[in-house]
């Protein structure tokens, strides 16, 4: 019978057809050994997700991130200590220019540039040694625009043009930066030497209600900082061309372009200019006083040769597009970038995998490894598994493995703190918490150590305070709260209230709020049910609910419309705390929402952001950290640990002369960043012993 | 014929016009942003906020940007708002990735269904019966993620038999992606044979629920044909086992089935999200299951939008099909 043999035979048929597959397949020993050398000059690490553009300017994800950081290079970085280090830059020099308005009824310009010189040759202040030239110069006119009030009937504020007209001004060339200056001149050059009223000096008729908008354009005094790189010559791009100062030129006008949107606007708009006095100078002039701007330089830049105004309407045209909407975010460039970094780009295989093969002519020595390869396993277990398997080098482990991994001999172990801490926010607009011995009472009452031990399976730290807790910003010297539940209840009768069966009362008003925080994190859901717990036993009345993300920002967060909440922030390295902390910044959609508001704190916030000097900053941070960690805004709860686990064959090979090499252990940065020195590791064929 | 084919396409068109409507409406009042719109990043201002929402046409009324959608769509222009990539070029490509693994999974599901169905028939409350019945039901309640785990980890690692000390050495081959990683140039013959390795756990995973509940079909569908009178007849006309059970019942049985065989189109373009994912297969499910946590409408819809035109044409093909099949139906 046909049909029955048939039924028969074709799945048996099939299954021989998949199953003898299996004969054709290398091992794992075969992968890992096979090929030689090859394997060992091959960095492999795992990513759960794609990167998805390629592109220093545009990119937004780690997985490019990590990616773009290979294949480009920044005019700096970040040493081993965290101070900035050359790399397409040789060296730079900060420096201020400042001007200012005299005052209209006092001496005029020239009489009061010949004033601070006569008090320069007979000063012996600081800030006068700093001066480097003054001068005064000429009237000028400025073109300028501001925004309306909507008009009538209309949504969107209107624009209007306006032009400001400056008289004779006194510039003052500074050796390095100092947001004192005018302080300092206002007090040599008495109550008539600056100007203080702006009106005068906007020359367009305006009518009486925008007379405001348009003062506040009008700078009677300026800081313009300066920064000169001088760039590394004979660097080159990895199509061969030379990279120079055009090309920097070029990656910060493609950033500015709203054509491009790219995310790194906001670092970029106070920038006024960059110049490029010839092709290894580039100096940039920027608006104000703001310090965080000089880590922008470490930027990856692009090159200009392949990415012009000319090359990209040449690809919209070849591609059949629109040349005014084409931009450099449709550009094929973003999936085969060409960069000057360590790495060239290679193949891109989307969702699986992401090849680099190593510069040979990269600047500061080829890399070890021939290649750098990206695999995209989005399924925890399926990366644990390829790791085991040896087919990825590098293991990215989960709080709940680090105990049983860390004794694995066959693996190397680093761990080291997150930029970021997770929090319990309370509502300062709301009763009670406009009372900072309520919010450090409800502070008190959390056991924090509990929450790191049982929550976070001991992958977690105390912090204090809003600054990354390894940066020299962080203020060792403050303690954290102890949990004390007696002292919570003592501090909270001192604040006036009373229990009554058991909930705290005060003026007929229960101690009752409700705890907020996003669905579908489970460690913010376990932190909200200790905290629960604990609040519950010095008599504060709870509620703790959870929201989708997406409406939990949308209609609480940004429409402060909450109690209190537990979230978490990641930061950068930079100390500035002004979207988070500043007072200007508490409207709705901002990100103060807890609307803290402290005179001093705002204080030493901009005195933070406009300072140069590292160890001035550092001193003013130390400040200001204590002075949040007294008003306890937040109740600051942990830190998290990251552990990452590499092939213990892995070492820094140093080339010792007669071409031998010696394998060195791995160091890590004071952050904890081990990869620093990545251009140097090489797998070794068995796990070397080091000498000391 | 005719008349009816003209007035099905005018009903599928309708269709698929309040499928549009409806898949858009969903998108856009479900919670959440393009993740390219992050509005607790410290440094953008409501300002740039607004600069991207204009870009992706946000800020326009629904109803213009279901118009712009859609022009944009059939046009062909839809870009992917993660990387400006078009978006059919990128589904087209996933589509190819899945495309044998879903092809591999369908073969094994119907040719392992069939047999397994017709004997459970054949031979009803046996042994073989009945196993086949409780592995079914295992088979339906376990959750593939579950079993395609043990399945790696068994394969990979080995594992130790039940109640003894045995332990089964693993392959220590590699079964995720879609060939083994990191093999440099090798003739052919190698490359096809482990493209076929890495199709067979997770084509087996996907199959394997779907050969629980197809068997079922079978094996019930069988035993309403072996039951009813023309059976008898047959049997009572001396005509032999086989020929019976196998011309005059199978065929009988077999019809529901080619309304099934239509509605396997739309199951081309969703991928499985879970198989795929565990797998590391870079295919279609994964696409779609990025795009959504991203947000990336474009994306997101012209799936849904896709797989909708392939449902309307799955029955449409069924329809037809039935009517080659089967002399007794009329449009």
């Amino acid at each position: 019978m046909l049909i029955k043999r048939i039924l028969l035979l074709l799945p048996i048929l099939i299954a021989a057809a998949l199953f003898q597959s299996y004969f054709w397949v290398p091992t794992f020993s075969d992968q890992t050994r096979g090929g030689g050398d090859e394997r060992l000059r091959q960095f492999i690490t795992g990513s759960i997700g794609d990167a998805q553009i390629l592109n220093p300017i545009l990119h937004a994800d780690t997985a490019s991130g990590a990616i773009v950081d290979q294949i480009f290079e920044g005019l700096i970085d970040r040493d081993r200590d965290l101070s900035y280090r050359g790399r397409l830059a040789a060296s730079w020099k900060i420096y201020e220019e400042a001007f200012f308005v005299p005052h209209p009824e006092g001496p005029g310009a020239k009489a009061l540039v010949e004033r601070i010189e006569r008090a320069r040759g007979a000063g012996e202040a600081a800030w006068l040694k700093n001066i480097d030239k003054i001068e005064s110069i000429d009237p000028a006119e400025q073109k300028t625009a501001i925004r309306t009030p909507p008009a009538k009937g209309e949504k969107k504020p209107g624009k209007k043009d306006i032009v400001i007209a400056y008289p004779e001004r006194v510039k003052v060339t500074l050796k390095s930066v100092d947001q004192d200056l005018f302080r300092h001149l206002e007090k040599l050059l008495g109550k008539n030497g600056l100007a203080k009223d702006p009106a005068p000096y906007v020359k367009t008729k305006l009518p009486k209600p925008l007379l405001p908008f348009a003062a506040r354009r009008v700078k009677l005094t300026e800081h313009n900082p300066i920064i000169i790189f001088r760039l590394r010559q004979g660097v080159r791009f990895h199509d061969g061309h030379e990279f120079d100062s055009g090309d920097v030129r070029f990656t910060y006008n493609a950033i500015i372009n709203p054509k491009n949107l790219s995310p790194r606007v906001p670092d970029y708009e106070p920038v006024k200019r960059v110049e490029t006095p010839d092709r290894f100078t580039v100096k940039i002039t920027y608006k104000r006083l703001y310090s965080p701007a000089f880590g922008s330089w470490g930027m990856g830049m692009l090159p200009e040769h392949l990415l012009n105004e000319k090359k990209i309407a040449a690809e919209a045209k070849q591609k059949g597009k629109d040349p005014k909407t084409f931009s450099l975010r449709d550009s094929a460039f973003n999936r085969k970038p060409t960069g000057t970094g360590p790495f060239k780009f290679k193949e891109w295989r989307s969702d699986e995998l992401i090849r680099l093969a190593r510069n040979d002519d990269y600047w500061e020595g080829p890399p070890e490894y021939h290649e750098y390869v990206y695999r995209i396993l989005p399924d925890p277990l399926t990366q644990e598994i390829t790791f085991y398997a040896g087919t990825v080098d590098r293991y990215g482990a989960g709080a709940h493995q680090v105990e049983r991994l860390k004794k694995d001999p066959r693996f190397q172990v680093f761990s080291g703190l997150g930029f970021g801490f997770a929090y319990i926010g309370y509502n300062m607009r709301r009763w009670p918490f406009q009372d900072a011995r309520v919010r450090r009472a409800l502070g008190m009452a959390v056991d924090t150590r509990q929450i790191h031990r049982y929550v976070m399976n001991g992958e977690a730290e105390d912090i204090t305070g809003p600054f990354v807790k390894q940066s020299p910003h962080y203020n060792r010297s403050v303690k954290p709260l102890a949990y004390d539940p007696k002292g919570a209840e003592r501090l909270l009768h001192e604040a006036g209230f009373r229990k009554k069966d058991g909930v705290l009362m005060k003026d007929g008003k229960p101690l009752a709020f409700t705890l907020m925080t996003n669905h579908g994190n489970e460690i913010r859901r376990a932190v909200g049910t200790v905290v629960q717990d604990a609040w519950k036993k010095i008599g504060v009345k709870i509620t703790f609910s959870q929201v989708e993300w997406a409406v939990f920002i949308r209609k609480y967060i940004n429409q402060l419309n909450f109690d209190a909440v537990v979230l978490g922030w990641s930061m950068g390295l930079d100390p500035d705390l002004y979207q988070i902390w500043h007072s200007s910044q508490t409207n709705k959609g901002q990100l103060n929402f807890v609307g803290y508001k402290n005179p001093k704190a705002d204080d030493l916030i901009i005195k933070i952001r406009q300072e140069y000097d590292l160890g001035k900053q550092v001193s003013y941070a130390h400040a200001l950290h204590r002075i949040i960690a007294a008003d306890q805004p937040y109740t600051f709860l942990y830190v998290s640990k990251w552990t990452a686990l590499l092939d213990r064959k892995i070492a820094i090979a140093r080339r010792l002369k007669g071409g031998r090499l010696r394998p060195e252990k791995i160091r890590p940065t004071i952050t904890g960043n081990f990869s620093f020195d990545f251009n140097e590791w090489l797998k070794f064929p068995r796990i070397p012993q080091f000498e000391n | 014929m005719g008349a009816y084919i003209i007035r099905t396409t005018l009903f599928k068109l309708v269709t698929l016009f309040i499928i549009s409507i409806v898949s858009f409406l969903i998108i856009h009042l479900a919670p959440g942003e393009p993740s390219q719109i992050d509005p607790l990043n410290p440094r953008f201002t409501q300002e740039d906020l607004a600069r991207y929402r204009a870009a992706f046409d946000l800020d326009k009324p629904l109803p213009v940007q279901y118009w712009l959608f859609y022009k944009k769509f059939f046009t062909g222009e839809l870009a992917s708002l993660k990387d400006n990539q078009p978006v059919f070029g990128k589904i087209w490509r996933r589509f190819l990735i899945s495309l044998p693994l879903f092809i591999v999974g369908t073969i094994i599901t119907w040719c392992l269904s069939f047999p397994l169905g017709i004997a459970g028939a054949l031979r009803r409350y046996s042994v073989f019966d009945r196993s086949t019945t409780f592995m079914s039901y295992l088979m339906i309640s376990m959750p593939s993620f579950f079993l395609a785990y043990i399945l790696i980890i068994a394969v990979v690692q080995g594992f130790t038999l039940p109640f003894t000390d045995y332990h089964v050495p693993g392959l220590e081959v590699s079964v995720l992606g879609i060939e083994t990683f990191g093999r440099g140039d090798v003739s052919p013959l190698f490359r096809i044979n482990d493209r076929i390795w890495h199709l067979v756990l997770p084509s087996l995973v996907g199959a394997i629920g779907g050969i629980a509940v197809l068997s079922r079909y079978v094996r019930g569908q069988m035993i309403e044909v072996v039951d009813s009178d023309f059976i008898r007849t047959a049997h009572s006309k001396g005509l032999d086992e086989n020929t019976v059970n196998y011309v005059h019942a199978l065929r009988n049985a077999g019809l529901p089935f080619v309304t099934m065989f239509g509605l396997i189109l739309p199951g081309l373009i969703g991928g499985s999200v879970i198989i795929e994912n565990i797998f590391a297969w870079p295919g279609m499910g994964r696409l779609g299951f990025e795009a959504v946590l991203a947000r990336d409408y474009p994306v997101i819809l012209s799936l849904n939008f896709i797989s909708a035109i392939l449902v309307v044409i799955g029955t449409f093909i069924s329809d037809i099909l039935l009517v080659i099949v089967d002399p007794r139906i009329r449009l």
